[in-house]
C-alpha cells in the first residue's frame, strides 16, 4: 500500500504539457510499468468544497466500465499533491484536426472508415446504457495506429432508468439533436446518433454542417436543410417543453446537400438525420447498413492519412473555446444558399429575448426566412 | 445501468466466502499490528496516497500492558452491520431514492474489505459513502446539506472522499455498482407482461362457455399457464405442482393439468363471432322475439336496401345494430359462420 515506484505518481515519468483542459493541465508521460506513452489529466482538488469534481467522477466511473478499441482507455487514476490524476492512453490527433487539414484528402473509403469507428464506439456505449452527450470531431481522438476513439465522457450519463429526467443542455450547439433543441428531458441514444450524422456530414463537406448561432437558429438551420418536420414525421414533437411552431419550409433534396455522396451514403445520412428519435437508426443498425457493406471498403485505420502529430507545447494545443469556422469563404457562401439569410433577420433581438419569440405562438416570416 | 456481464462489479467484486474471511482477517490483523507498533490503530491516507499512523511509535515492549484491547473479527463485523443499517436510516431520513442507500452500502462494504473499522472510523466512512453515492448516482446533495442534516461537520464527509475512492487502496475507482432493486423491477416487469398476456386470454375466455363450466381460479390458472407457454417467464409447472397441497383442493396435479388443458382447448376452439354474422343473427333475433316487427320491418328494410344501393355503402356500425336488443355478446359463443342462411327473413 502507499505509493511505490510503480504505483501512483511514481509510476509515470512526466513529460511536456499537452494543453489545458476545462479543469486542469494535461501532460504527456511515460508509464514505467508498460513503457507506454500516456496522457495525464491533472484535476485540481484545491477548492475542496465539493470534493472530487463531478465531471471527473463521471468520466472515471463510466470509462472504468467501457473497454473497447474505439473508446479511450483510462489506464489509471491516482491522487497526488491535492490533484487527482487521470491517466489515459496517448492519442496523437483528433478528427477535427483531420477535417481542418486541407492537405489531407478524405476519400469516400476514408470517411467510411472514420464513420465505422465512430459508430462502433457509440454502439458499445449504447449497449452498455451510456449516452456520450458530447459527440463532436474534437472529442474523437486518433491514435498513432489510426484508430479513432471516443473521448471526453465528462457529460456522459447512464440512461435507461424510467422517469429519469436529463438536462437538454448537452452537446456543442451544432451537434445538438432537434429534440434537445425543443427542450426534451426524456431522451435516449438518438441524441448521439444525430451528432454522429453531423460528424458524417462534416467529413463529407469539410466544414461543420449546421452552424447555428443560438438554439432557435440551430433549429432554423436544421429545418432549412431537412424541411420543417410534419407531425406525421414526428408525432411527439408538439408536446416537447420548448416546442415552437416554425414556418413551413420544404426539405432540400439530400442530393443537393451532399452532391458528391453515393446513394448508400445518402440513405444512411437520411436515417441518421431522422426527426423522430424513435425511428432514428441505432448505432448498431447503422453499422449493418449497406453503406458499410458495399464498395469502397473502409480504409484500414493504419492507412488513414493523419495530420502531423500535435506539436508539443501549450500554445498551439489550446483548443478554441469559441466555435471556429474552418471553411474557406466560397464554402461559406454555399451554406448561405441553403441556409437562407436567417442571420440577418433580427438575429440579435431573437437571441437576447428568446422567450418573447416563443410567446408569439406562430412566429412567422420575420423569424424564419423562407428557405 | 444494465450491462452487468462486462462490469467491474462482476469481474472484481463478486467474492467467495473464503475471500470475505481472508480479507477481514487480514485487515483485522494489520490493525492489531499497528496497535502494537504505534499504540493506535488509526490510519490516515495522505492526499498523495501514502499512509500515516498518527499514533507515536512504541519503544520496546514496555507499553504493551497498557494497550487497549483490539476488536475481534466478529466484533468488527457487528460494527459494520450496525453502520450499514445506519446508512439505510440516514438515507431514509433524507428520503433519498433507494438506489442511493444501496450503492452507499456497497461502497461501505467494499471499503471494509480492504480496511479494518479500527483503522478508519466507520461513522465517517459511512457518511462519505452516502455522499459519494449521491454524486455517482447523479442525485446532487452538497456536503454541507448532508452534514447539516445529520449534525456533522461537512469537512468530515469530504475528508475521507479520496480515501474511499482511491485506487490501490480501496475501491480502485470502480464506482458503478449493481443492486438487486433494479433486478426485482426487472422480474416484476416480466410478470407484469405475463399478467397482461393472461388478462388478454381471460378476455377471450369470457366469450366462451368456460365461465359457466369452471371456477374462476382454474380459469385464471389456465390463462396464466397459456400466457406463460407462449412466452415462458416462470416455472409454472412447479407452481402448479405445489398448488393442490397448498389449497387443500380436491384435485390432484394431474387432474388440475387436465382441467387447465380443457380450458385452454375450449378457448382455442371457440370461434369469435364476426360482425356481419352478428348483425344477421341479431336481425333474426329481433324478429323472432317480436314477430310483429316482421311486416313493418319488411317495408323499412326494402327502403333501406334501396338507399343502400344508392349510396353503395353498408356501414352500419355494430353498436347500433345491437343497441335496441338485449342481446349480450356472451350469449353468442359457438356461433359458427353459416353461409346460406343470410336471407331467411326476407
Amino acid at each position: 500500500m502507499g505509493s511505490g515506484e510503480t504505483n501512483g505518481a511514481g509510476r509515470y515519468i512526466k513529460g511536456v504539457t499537452l494543453g489545458e483542459g476545462t479543469f486542469g493541465v494535461v501532460f504527456k508521460a511515460i508509464d514505467r510499468v508498460t513503457n507506454r506513452t500516456v496522457a495525464v489529466k491533472k484535476i485540481r482538488l484545491g477548492k475542496y468544497k465539493e470534493g472530487v469534481n463531478v465531471t471527473a467522477l463521471r468520466e472515471i466511473k463510466l470509462l472504468k466500465e467501457l473497454q473497447d478499441p474505439n473508446i479511450i482507455e483510462l489506464i489509471d487514476v491516482y491522487p497526488h499533491k491535492r490533484n487527482l490524476h487521470l491517466v489515459f492512453e496517448y492519442m496523437e490527433s483528433d478528427l477535427e484536426a483531420v477535417i481542418r487539414d486541407r492537405n489531407i484528402v478524405l476519400s469516400p473509403a476514408d470517411i467510411k472508415s472514420y464513420m465505422q469507428m465512430t459508430l462502433k464506439g457509440l454502439a458499445v456505449c449504447h449497449k452498455k446504457w451510456v449516452l456520450h452527450r458530447d459527440m463532436k470531431p474534437n472529442n474523437l481522438l486518433l491514435g498513432s495506429d489510426g484508430q479513432l476513439k471516443l473521448a471526453d465522457f465528462g457529460l456522459a450519463r447512464i440512461f435507461g432508468s424510467p422517469d429519469r429526467k436529463f438536462t437538454h443542455q448537452v452537446f456543442a450547439l451544432w451537434y445538438r439533436a432537434p429534440e434537445l433543441l425543443f427542450g426534451s428531458k426524456f431522451y435516449g441514444p438518438g441524441v448521439d446518433i444525430w451528432a454522429a450524422g453531423c460528424i458524417f456530414a462534416e467529413l463529407i463537406l469539410r466544414r461543420p454542417f449546421l452552424q447555428g448561432s443560438s438554439d432557435i437558429d440551430q433549429l432554423g438551420k436544421i429545418f432549412g436543410a431537412f424541411g420543417t418536420p410534419r407531425e406525421s414525421q414526428w408525432p411527439d414533437m408538439t408536446s416537447l417543453p420548448d416546442y415552437v411552431e416554425y414556418q413551413y419550409s420544404p426539405p432540400q433534396p439530400f442530393r443537393s446537400l451532399f452532391p458528391m455522396a453515393s446513394e448508400d451514403c445518402i440513405d444512411l445520412l437520411q436515417r441518421l438525420f431522422t426527426y423522430d428519435p424513435r425511428s432514428r437508426i441505432s448505432a448498431q443498425q447503422a453499422l449493418e447498413h449497406r453503406y458499410f457493406l458495399t464498395e469502397p471498403v473502409p480504409t484500414k485505420p493504419h492507412l488513414l492519412r493523419r495530420p502531423p502529430p500535435r506539436s508539443e507545447g501549450p500554445p498551439e494545443l489550446q483548443s478554441p473555446a469559441e466555435p471556429f469556422v474552418f471553411s474557406p469563404p466560397n464554402k461559406a457562401r454555399r451554406v448561405q444558399l441553403f441556409g437562407g439569410d436567417i442571420r440577418t433577420a433580427g438575429e440579435a433581438n431573437r437571441e437576447s429575448n428568446p422567450q418573447d419569440f416563443r410567446d408569439q405562438g406562430t412566429p412567422g416570416d420575420t423569424i424564419m426566412a423562407p428557405m | 445501468m444494465a450491462d452487468f456481464i462486462t462490469s467491474t462489479h462482476r469481474k472484481k467484486w463478486i467474492l467467495s466466502p473464503q475471500d470475505l474471511i481472508k480479507n477481514c482477517q487480514a485487515a483485522n490483523q494489520r490493525a492489531v499490528e499497528a496497535l502494537q507498533k504505534y499504540g493506535a490503530t488509526r490510519v490516515e491516507c495522505q492526499p498523495d496516497g501514502t499512509l500515516a499512523y498518527p499514533g507515536a511509535p512504541i519503544q520496546g515492549d514496555s507499553g504493551q500492558g497498557s494497550l487497549p484491547e483490539p476488536l475481534t473479527v466478529a466484533e468488527e463485523l457487528l460494527v459494520r452491520r450496525f453502520y450499514e443499517q445506519k446508512i439505510q436510516q440516514v438515507s431514509a431520513a433524507f428520503s433519498f431514492p433507494y438506489k442511493i442507500q444501496a450503492t452507499a452500502i456497497l461502497y461501505f462494504k467494499r471499503f471494509y474489505q480492504k480496511w479494518s473499522v479500527m483503522e478508519h472510523d466507520p461513522k465517517h466512512i459511512m457518511l462519505t459513502c452516502i455522499y459519494l453515492s449521491c454524486k455517482v448516482e447523479e442525485f446532487h446533495v452538497s456536503a454541507e446539506e448532508l452534514g447539516k442534516g445529520i449534525q456533522q461537520d461537512p469537512q468530515v464527509v469530504l475528508k475521507n472522499e479520496l480515501t474511499v475512492l482511491q485506487a490501490s487502496v480501496s475501491m480502485y475507482f470502480e464506482l458503478i455498482v449493481y443492486t438487486p432493486y433494479r433486478s426485482v423491477d426487472g422480474f416484476i416487469y416480466d410478470l407484469e407482461e405475463l399478467k397482461l398476456a393472461a388478462q388478454f386470454i381471460v378476455d377471450s375466455m369470457m366469450l366462451t362457455d368456460a365461465p359457466l363450466l369452471f371456477p374462476p381460479g382454474q380459469l385464471a390458472l389456465a390463462a396464466l399457464c397459456t400466457a406463460n407457454r407462449e412466452e415462458p417467464k416462470v416455472d409454472f409447472d412447479r407452481y402448479l405442482q405445489n398448488m393442490p397441497g397448498r389449497q387443500r383442493q380436491r384435485h390432484s396435479y394431474a387432474e388440475l393439468m387436465g382441467v387447465l388443458d380443457s380450458i385452454d382447448l375450449l378457448v382455442k376452439d371457440t370461434n369469435q363471432p364476426v360482425e356481419a354474422d352478428v348483425r344477421r343473427i341479431d336481425r333474426k333475433l329481433k324478429y323472432c322475439r317480436n314477430p310483429g316487427l316482421q311486416d313493418e320491418g319488411k317495408g323499412k328494410r326494402e327502403r333501406k336496401v334501396k338507399q343502400k344501393q344508392k349510396r353503395a355503402s353498408h356501414d352500419i356500425p355494430m353498436v347500433n345494430a345491437l343497441d335496441n336488443s338485449p342481446l349480450d355478446l356472451n350469449e353468442m359463443h359457438g356461433v359458427k359462420r353459416r353461409q346460406s342462411e343470410g336471407d331467411v327473413m326476407l
